[in-house]
């Protein structure tokens, strides 16, 4: 088994009893590793209605075979279970070193279950595996929490080696807008998993080892990454525009197209000067950090000075600048990078944080909320109390409490749920998905809530990596939704981060997958795999009472056209779409699986 | 003589230098503790550090090293494996190592991979 350790490492944290077990060969052929067989396992091991605060909920934990090999851009640990702010799964995908050492340490994946009396910090360090008591890291950041753990090791080069994934305090009050973080960097999508985490009395994970992986074929791996890095440095956007701002860069792009919304969807962004790159440049001396083996480095880590975080912080990237920034009204970069860095010091979801404040900020101006009643002045560009609002949320004080929620369930009970941009719950990231039609589709269907990081049509929409699409059309766009849909699931159960698209084809991603298992696929049989992956997700959610219905943009996005900007006028198409999306996936007309797609998939037994 | 030039600054902390040795040296193996070069942190900087010699004893004092306004331990920098510094001492076997220029220069394949030039081959 090349590129795997061979083992899942089982832990119960009721008893404290662990167990190793082999990983079933038939199932990697199936799913591969990473997202897909996170997913399979977590469904085999958790029932789809369960409440996903309750102690029997699992959470599993699975990295991708081409982590830690050197593949470039392979760097990533998915975290799988049944997400508290939507119901659908969630996953969480790590960045930095985590994910290598994971498999270092020894173990392609982990199944966590039952709850901690006490809280603890999961230890998988030289090949023992302890629950060790955190009672005094509960309440800390998660810098601080990092810090004081490794400092607690008592070994400083042994401390080096230690990578770690943890809740903050957003986590442990059991918010279903918290996160993870690893290594000062928020986890990508998986909003709610910090609760579930939380609920369970598990402040974090540490990793460390010096197991090795073998390969099939490591000459011919060298060969090929060389070649790969060659042509990331050849790509204008891998070689200078990524390495230089990050995400940042797409601020500009998707104002120019209109589509970067402000005030919650309710116009878009006309000026962007004190929030593009060149504004980044001035706000902020940007640091490179590359995930383990990336060549392009696309996070940023900037110097702080705050009572929460001293030295070094994530600097925001365009989650960030939208989520927390202009859909909220908030146009100086200062004010974004305090609230991003709050998200990461508390482990809150930037995402889910950003959509939240945008709802309640809509929902002040229709005067719905009362600033006298809620003792916070919520409005949009009112920088302090967005501030204050977050640390209120996120440490569950004064309105924090109402707050903490999450936006759906704000607008809900404030009697304008209209006023909640998203879908299943999740709030839509900011492309305007009235202006870009592909993408809107696929936040409709996403299996996790609406995130691009499961389905990145904006790379051909928004950025002609590999074709100029029209992003205001709706032509070949069920097609091009449903190929990068399986592109990302693939590829996040291979281990790839999405952002080496922009540089590399995903056929090239195939000689590296094969030169480290020995197998001889073709880019069609990983598509294949995706799409079984995709399939899988659907039939979960299905069965945690999804449906065809569920995959709808909020009214704003489909009956009010965008009122300025260059896509003025314009409405989403996705039920227009969805009918020749549900076709090409190969199912039923009101979005169930048709009976041969499961067969055709081998998904018929599940 | 060619040599590595190492620019602290450019440096991401990839580590992609770890598994290129690791890769050239051990067929069909990927694992950074058999590495030739390790890359430590140190507030906010990345230190590729190269094997150098074995020692079998530690330094009997230790000596800071101020760099740019910041004063590091110079155990950070020091190339040696030394029984305070368990680095560069192959897992299993217990064997020294050392960094070897992978065979024939000029291509050592640390650099070969480090796409940020902070690994640089220069003749001098």
């Amino acid at each position: 088994m090349y590129g795997y350790m061979g083992k899942f490492l089982r832990v119960d944290l009721a008893s404290g009893k662990h167990a190793v077990q082999p990983v079933e060969e038939d199932a990697l052929k199936l799913f591969l590793g990473g997202r897909g067989l996170a997913t399979h396992i977590y469904m085999r091991e958790a029932d789809p209605g369960i409440d996903p605060l309750s102690d029997q909920n699992k959470i599993v934990l699975c990295t991708g075979p081409l982590v830690g090999t050197g593949a470039v851009s392979a760097a990533s640990c998915y975290v799988v279970s049944k997400s508290p702010l939507t119901g659908t799964l969630a996953c969480a995908k790590t960045r930095g070193s985590f994910g290598a050492e994971f498999k270092f340490a020894g173990y392609d994946g982990l199944i966590i279950e039952g709850r901690s009396e006490a809280p603890v910090v999961l230890s998988l360090m030289d090949g023992k595996v302890r629950l060790k008591p955190a009672p005094h890291l509960w309440g800390r950041t998660t810098s601080e929490s990092i810090r004081v753990f490794k400092e607690e090791i008592g070994d400083e080069w042994g401390a080096r080696e230690t990578r770690m994934a943890v809740i903050g305090p957003a986590g442990e009050h059991q918010l279903p807008i918290a996160t993870l973080v690893n290594e000062g960097f928020l986890t990508v999508g998986g909003a709610g998993l910090g609760a579930v985490f939380g609920a369970k009395n598990l402040k974090g994970i540490a990793v460390k080892g010096q197991n090795s992986i073998l390969l099939a074929d490591g000459a011919k791996l060298v060969q090929v990454v060389t070649a790969m890095i060659n042509k990331l440095n050849g790509s204008l956007i891998t070689s200078e525009i990524m390495p230089q701002w990050g995400t940042a860069f797409l601020v500009r792009m998707c104002n120019q197209k209109g589509m970067f919304p402000r005030n919650n969807f309710q116009s878009t962004a006309t000026d962007v000067k004190t929030l593009g790159t060149d504004a980044i440049s001035e706000a902020f001396s940007l640091k490179s950090r590359g995930c383990f083996s990336c060549p392009i480095a696309c996070l940023k880590k900037t110097d702080m000075d705050h009572p929460l975080c001293k030295g070094e912080g994530a600097a925001p990237g365009f989650m960030a600048i939208s989520s927390l920034g202009a859909n909220c009204g908030i146009n100086d970069l200062k004010t974004i990078s305090r609230a991003y860095m709050l998200c990461t010091e508390m482990g809150l979801d930037p995402l889910a944080a950003g959509g939240l404040f945008a709802t309640a900020m809509e929902l002040a101006e229709k005067r719905r909320i009362s600033a006298d009643d809620v003792k916070l002045e919520l409005k949009f560009g009112e920088a302090e109390e967005f501030l204050k609002g977050l640390e209120l949320v996120s440490t569950k004080k004064g309105y924090g409490r109402r707050l903490g929620m999450g936006g759906h369930g704000l607008a809900e009970e404030h009697g304008l749920p209209d006023s909640f941009m998203g879908v299943k719950k999740g709030p839509v990231p900011c492309f305007d998905p009235r202006a870009i039609q592909g993408l809107g589709l696929h936040f409709a269907t996403s299996n996790h809530g609406p995130h691009q990081i499961y389905g990145y049509t904006f790379m051909d929409e928004l950025l002609d990596v590999r074709q100029s699409m029209d992003p205001f059309e709706t032509e070949s766009k069920p097609e091009l939704v449903k190929e990068y849909q399986d592109m990302a699931a693939v590829m996040d159960s291979l281990g790839f981060c999405n952002w080496v698209l922009l540089g590399l084809k995903f056929s090239n991603l195939v000689p590296m997958t094969n030169a480290v298992l020995g197998t001889s696929h073709k880019a069609g049989d990983l598509m294949e795999i995706g799409e079984r992956v995709w399939n899988l997700e659907r039939l979960f959610n299905k069965r945690a009472g999804f449906s065809g219905v569920d995959d709808r943009l909020p009214k704003r996005f489909t009956e009010e056209p965008i009122p300025d900007g260059p896509a003025k006028g314009l409405v989403s198409q996705v039920p227009e779409m969805l009918p020749r999306y549900y076709e090409l996936r190969g199912w039923s007309g009101d979005g169930d699986i048709l009976p041969e797609t499961l067969e055709r998939l081998g998904l018929s037994g599940v | 003589m060619p040599r590595i030039k190492i620019d602290h600054s450019k440096c991401t902390g990839c580590r992609h230098c770890e598994i290129a040795c690791s890769l050239n040296h051990v067929a069909g193996v990927a694992n950074p503790r058999r590495a030739r070069i390790r890359v430590f942190e140190e507030g906010g900087v990345f230190f590729p550090v190269i094997a150098g010699p074995f020692v079998d004893a530690a330094c009997t004092s230790k000596n800071l090293i101020e760099i740019g306004g910041h004063v590091y331990d110079m155990c950070l920098l020091c190339r040696a494996s030394c029984p305070q510094k368990p680095f560069f001492i192959e897992a299993e076997t217990d064997f020294p190592l050392k960094c070897d220029f992978c065979g024939i220069p000029p291509n050592p394949s640390c650099v070969r991979w480090c796409n940020t030039g902070a690994l640089e081959l220069v003749e001098d």
